[in-house]
């Protein structure tokens, strides 16, 4: 069932708010701030995996030539709190500091250990020189099986495993070992009459977003530390920063900049605490950029993994038995999205007997972070090839499989309840009923080309959380609307977009502004798909109680009862009384009163976003060099309110999973160095690598939304390497199971497949 | 090019956006820092600072490059455009309405970049197949839109500007 | 960066002599992108930078009956936008044309591209005192050596990277060398050195030289040539593997040859062994891949480089195939 309804503003296509802005150069990001006497601060980090620090000896930095201020961790208090940081879940804010400023050990190459605030850049860089760290090298850990063993050097002689709350006897690196199960696995295994078990790998991969970090801190004098950072959640900060440093939450104020891209990876913090303690140390404000190379050794990738998927189907196509094992590197802390991992893996299929294990796994890199559906692209990836085996062992179409096994409302999930009203068979059928799909594909193109066609569908929860804004009725009828979801993607329009629709007004007549943590009330952090709809929702839920206060004033101007006031679009009536809202305004301003209205919303998201994917490759068996012909991403959009928008939040998922397919990986040497913290060598996808892609909008209203809204950012990102996977299958018969798809790794495989046959 | 001895820095005069422009500079910043923190123009953006992704693409001498590997005291007497010197004359040039009304841009922090490479490539050719755009658009990344709806802009912004529209 | 002295020379005579008496403390900038990325990363600090774009002269291309003078300062998007180089000399225009990406190529230098030090991960490594800075290990050997070489690898295993010397080699250019004491003309081929004759350097040149002119002569009639290029991305990306082809067929058949290979060797790698496989026969598929073959016969990979064998042999045959119009 799509959405039948007719809307006026939602559905249409306008021009963002902050478009010129963008277009022109204008727009402020977290490195365009300045203020007067501002200095610079730069991180000395560290060149081991592991390793004890001795000493570490600033005092020549201290007295170099233009620096203000040198911090290490020694200037930050002992914390011990644990908070809820946007979609990684809980985090204790001792690991929090600990990973922005090394205290005691170093656990990953690039961890910061020191920091100079100095008169310019350049000068701070040569002052990190001038800082001597006495470190006592150990041996780093680095693949997730090797930290798994009981005879692991380990990370934290503090940390056990929590085995779904028993806590193990040894210390591991084990964080957590989740587990999830119903029915009996091995009862379904007995059933099947296909079984496939298959092992895979994929490396780090990191969010790439454009632009590197950065912040810009001001300690006053009276203790009033203002932050200006791109961030996704200026509440998070402002909340993490507080704790971190242990300054009172009410005098910190979080000024959110345009943000040049996150995906999830701008939402701890990292520059901004060290900033602050910069910016108090030196009495002026300091400015922090980070270069690509600390950006890609130091925030927060998204974990490589070792993953194991077992799956079996009887002789009609039913899959009778899953069992997913997944470890998930957590890097130098805990705190891997494995959770969401085990909550995804198998989510597209209905189950009735599956078992998950999921391993939360300490590592010597940098502390893992969220990454657009994070956890689901790797756990899906190895169910989602696996599916494509069982389907070519039974002989069946693998869409009519996805149809034949697809979740529906009230089927069972891990970690949750069960699902509400979803759309992941209506996004199989209408993959069945695209042009791609109906397209015959030739396989021969060359003698050196094969071409094949592959499908992987995917799955990401969506979250309502908290939002809050703020409305203020201008005198001509135009309305202030003011948030705190940093636009991203354009969510200015599409909260305004819903504003205008509720309120009854033209899109063009409201005026959105992202503004800081003094001016509106809490938001949640922009991430975890949550902004359409939850900052939507309470865009809709303002919009409903301003027109209740324009009745309620109307009402009180025209001596009459406030029930009887009605509203319909822009016009309010009562009896013979009737105006339109220029005129309400001017009424209630001639009273010498204002309309300003201020809601905060937590609805209930209990709906999740599926999507089914359908690519053509050709392949280069002589270079093993992949070609992406065609691609259709089919997603359940609940309801598109900016259609553009959605179509740009799919493609963009789709063109950052096709370089986790291909491309994209962080290469360690055996010492735990990255070797390739570069956008040289850290390959992301450029315009000649990637076709046009198609997108196909399902709408399925979610009943948790007044326009039927579901989050669409994240699950695009999680079909494209399986798919791709699956595709390249079809092709040339080898089946890759490691990511990323190199050429070389491609091409190893093929030989190897032609040197057995031979 | 006067060079101050005492504290190395240079006099550098080159015409920015059209107008002279004059800033005292080290040898050892780059072009891409002069515009961004000498001269306030922090539309052009620092991505990657070597050459790889394109943000801090300017025109010099009406040529593309990544104002990032050119020192700033190389530019003296060129002719230097940055995104805040396109300019239509009621405003927005065709290739930048085209961006929003295609909805190619989502974080926007490459847009100045793409905004430079897309003008440049309709002056130097204005009737450009999707492979010649996406050739001239290969030094430009973006994460955010897979570039298809960047493609679609610079398409309709082309036809515009032929007249077609 | 470290600080250091800009100097715009007014005279080729100025640049070479403040290059050679300042040694080591002085570097070349031609377009940049080479040396201004080194110096951000710390792995050149000159105490002078001698501006080579100030000297007039140095960015002539002339085309004629004789052949090609590209001046050192020409740049990428020049070379491979230019008609007749792309006509007659068209490996040349397609490795200049694969180099990055448009910015880079309308900044980028010709010269600038032969003289570029390498990309190995290590090299690049500030943290690292490896072979070629001074050090005493190549830590490619044991280590992460995916895109290290697989042939004339030792006692450095970098690969050279630039993709217009493959393509000059194949049409045999030459180079000029201007110095203080002298101008020499040497066989582009000869301009190399193995790391095995230096390892503190990739050319023959010594302080205070600057190549001053690419020579290269007319193609004889019935020449072709390509430059083929297999690389993870197609923009910004450095060669797997590479390989510029000349032939020079008569009636149908090979009468000369150069098969030079990029992305494998520390130097641009010329193959006697493809080259005589190829020479007096019709290009056939079988014989393009035997070419391969024989390229390939003497490689050496280390730990993780060993799909640059068959996926050379490949780009050989490819590339042979397509300039013999196979």
């Amino acid at each position: 069932m799509t959405t039948e309804k007719q809307y006026r503003v939602i559905g249409t296509r306008p021009v963002r708010p902050d478009g010129v802005d963008k277009v022109t150069g204008r727009a402020v990001y977290g490195a365009d701030v300045t203020l007067p006497r501002m200095i610079h601060g730069k991180i000395l980090r560290s060149p081991h995996a592991h390793a004890r620090i001795r000493g570490i000896d600033t005092r020549e930095a201290e007295r170099y030539p233009g620096v203000l201020a040198v911090v290490t961790a020694e200037d930050l208090p002992d914390v011990d709190v644990v908070l809820a940081v946007g979609e990684g879940g809980d985090v204790n804010m001792r690991d929090a500091s600990h990973n922005i400023m090394a205290s005691g050990k170093v656990l990953y190459q690039g961890h910061a250990v020191a920091a100079v605030a100095a008169v310019s850049p350049h000068v701070a860089l040569e002052a990190l020189k001038r800082i001597k760290v006495d470190y006592e090298p150990l041996p780093p850990v680095l693949d997730v099986r090797k930290a798994m063993a009981a005879d692991a050097p380990l990370l934290h002689e503090d940390l056990f495993t929590d085995t779904m709350g028993q806590r193990s006897e040894h210390p591991s690196n084990i964080a957590s070992h989740l587990i999830a199960e119903e029915g009996d696995i091995e009862q379904g295994f007995r059933e099947a009459s296909v079984v496939v078990e298959r092992e895979f790998v994929t490396h780090t991969v990191h969010q790439g977003y454009i632009e590197p970090h950065a912040a810009v801190a001001e300690w006053r004098d009276d203790g009033q530390l203002t932050i200006w950072c791109s961030t996704q959640g200026a509440f998070s900060v402002r909340e993490q920063v507080a704790q971190i440093l242990k300054h009172p939450i009410s005098q910190v104020k979080v000024v959110p900049t345009e943000i040049g891209g996150g995906f999830g990876g701008k939402i701890s913090v990292y520059l901004e605490p060290v900033a602050a303690l910069l910016s108090r140390k030196a009495g002026r404000p300091v400015k922090m950029v980070m270069d690509r190379a600390e950006v890609l050794a130091a925030t927060g990738p998204t974990p490589g993994t070792y993953m194991k998927v077992k799956v079996g189907a009887d002789a009609q196509g039913n899959i009778t038995a899953a069992h997913a094992y997944l470890a998930f590197e957590a890097g130098a802390y805990p705190g891997s999205p494995i959770g969401a991992g085990c909550t995804t893996v198998f989510a597209p299929y209905r189950l009735k007997n599956v078992r998950i294990d999921g391993f939360d796994v300490l590592v010597n890199k940098p502390k893992s972070n969220a990454y657009r559906a994070p956890g689901a692209t790797q756990a899906e990836f190895a169910a989602e090839v696996v599916m494509d085996e069982i389907c070519e062992k039974l002989g069946m179409d693998p869409l009519e499989f996805r149809r034949k096994n697809g979740a529906k409302e009230g089927d069972w999930r891990p970690f949750g309840p069960p699902y509400t009203r979803i759309g992941a068979i209506e996004c199989v059928e209408a993959a069945q009923a695209s042009e791609h799909w109906k397209t015959p594909l030739v396989k021969e193109a060359g003698s050196s080309r094969r071409r094949g066609r592959g499908v992987a569908s995917g799955y990401w929860m969506n979250w309502g959380g908290t939002s809050s804004c703020t409305g203020r009725l201008n005198p001509d009828g135009t309305v202030a609307l003011l948030e705190g979801s940093t636009d991203i993607g354009g969510t200015r329009a599409s909260i305004a977009m819903q504003f205008a629709e509720a309120f009854g007004i033209a899109y063009e007549r409201v005026r959105p502004q992202v503004v800081d943590t003094d001016t509106v009330g809490y938001n949640d952090v922009t991430g975890g798909s949550r902004v359409t709809f939850g900052t939507g929702y309470a865009a809709y839920a303002l919009a409903k109680q301003m027109q209740r206060e324009i009745a309620a004033k109307l009402a009180a101007i025209w001596e009459v009862d406030p029930e009887s006031v009605t509203v319909e679009g822009d016009r309010y009536s009562a009896g013979d009384k009737s105006v339109n809202l220029v005129e309400a305004a001017n009424l209630i301003s001639e009273q010498g009163q204002q309309v300003v209205t201020s809601v905060t919303t937590t609805p209930h998201n209990r709906s999740g976003a599926f999507a089914t994917h359908i690519v053509d490759v050709e392949v280069d068996v002589e270079t093993g060099k992949v070609e992406i012909l065609r691609y259709t991403a089919v997603q359940d959009v609940g309801k598109a309110i900016h259609p553009s928008y959605v179509e740009g939040q799919m493609q963009g998922g789709v063109a950052q999973g096709i370089g986790w397919a291909l491309n994209e990986e962080y290469i360690y040497d055996e010492n735990g160095s990255l070797r390739n913290a570069s956008l040289l060598d850290y390959r992301m996808p450029t315009a000649l690598d990637i076709p046009m892609i198609e997108t196909i909008l399902v709408e399925v209203f979610n009943p948790d939304h007044p326009y039927g809204v579901r989050g669409v950012g994240e699950v695009p990102i999680v079909p494209p390497p399986a798919a791709i996977s699956n595709a390249i299958y079809d092709a040339v018969g080898v089946r890759m199971t490691t990511l990323p798809i190199s050429p070389a790794r491609l091409c190893a495989e093929i030989m190897a497949k032609n040197s057995a046959r031979a | 090019m006067a060079i101050s001895l005492m504290s190395g820095k240079v006099t550098v005069s080159a015409t920015v956006n059209g107008e002279p422009t004059e800033w005292l500079c080290e040898p050892r910043e780059t072009l891409l820092e002069v515009l961004r923190d000498r001269l306030g123009l922090t539309g052009t953006k620092e991505g990657c600072s070597n050459g790889n992704c394109g943000a801090c693409s300017v025109l010099l001498d009406g040529r593309l490059v990544n104002s990032c590997l050119v020192l700033a005291v190389e530019t003296e007497g060129a002719e230097i455009t940055t995104v805040e010197g396109i300019r239509g004359e009621k405003g927005l040039t065709p290739v930048q309405r085209s961006f929003l009304e295609e909805a190619a841009l989502q974080c926007g922090f490459c847009t100045p970049g793409f905004i430079v490479a897309a003008t440049a490539l309709l002056q130097a050719n204005p009737s450009p197949t999707e492979e010649q755009i996406r050739w001239w658009l290969a030094g430009n990344l973006c994460r955010c839109t897979g570039y298809d709806k960047i493609v679609r802009a610079v398409q309709k912004a082309a036809a515009e500007m032929r007249g077609e529209a | 960066m470290k600080s250091f002295e800009f100097v715009n020379p007014a005279s080729l005579r100025s640049a070479i002599s403040t290059l050679a008496s300042a040694g080591e403390k002085a570097k070349l900038l031609a377009g940049g992108i080479d040396l201004l990325g080194e110096m951000k990363d710390y792995i050149q600090q000159p105490d002078i930078v001698v501006n080579l774009k100030t000297v007039p002269g140095l960015n002539r291309l002339t085309a004629d009956r004789r052949g090609l003078r590209i001046g050192p300062l020409v740049t990428l998007t020049e070379i491979a936008e230019h008609p007749v180089i792309r006509a007659n000399y068209t490996a040349l225009a397609e490795a200049a044309e694969s180099v990055g990406t448009p910015q880079i190529r309308n900044v980028g230098t010709i010269g600038g591209n032969l003289c570029q030090r390498p990309r190995c991960w290590y090299y690049r490594d500030e943290a690292v005192v490896c072979l070629k800075k001074g050090g005493s290990v190549c830590y490619a050997v044991e280590g992460e050596n995916q895109f290290n070489a697989v042939l004339g690898g030792g006692p450095s295993w970098i690969v050279h990277p630039s993709d217009c010397a493959p393509a000059l080699i194949a049409l045999n250019a030459s180079v000029e060398i201007t110095g203080p004491q002298r101008r020499r003309v040497v066989p582009l081929e000869k301009f190399f050195t193995l790391p095995t004759q230096n390892v503190l350097q990739e050319t023959i040149l010594e302080s205070g030289e600057i190549v001053t002119q690419i020579i290269v002569p007319a193609p004889a009639a019935g020449t072709r040539s390509h430059y083929m290029k297999v690389r993870h991305k197609e923009s910004f990306d450095w060669a797997l593997s590479g390989a510029a082809v000349m032939l020079q067929l008569r009636n149908r058949r090979v009468a000369a040859c150069r098969v030079v290979l990029s992305g494998v060797a520390p130097i641009p790698w010329r193959s006697p062994e493809a080259e005589a496989v190829l020479r007096g026969k019709a290009v056939t598929p079988q014989v393009a891949m035997q070419a391969g073959q024989a390229a390939m016969a003497k490689a050496r990979p280390l730990g993780k480089n060993a799909y640059k064998v068959p996926l050379t042999r490949n780009v050989v045959k490819l590339a042979v195939l397509k300039t013999a119009g196979v």
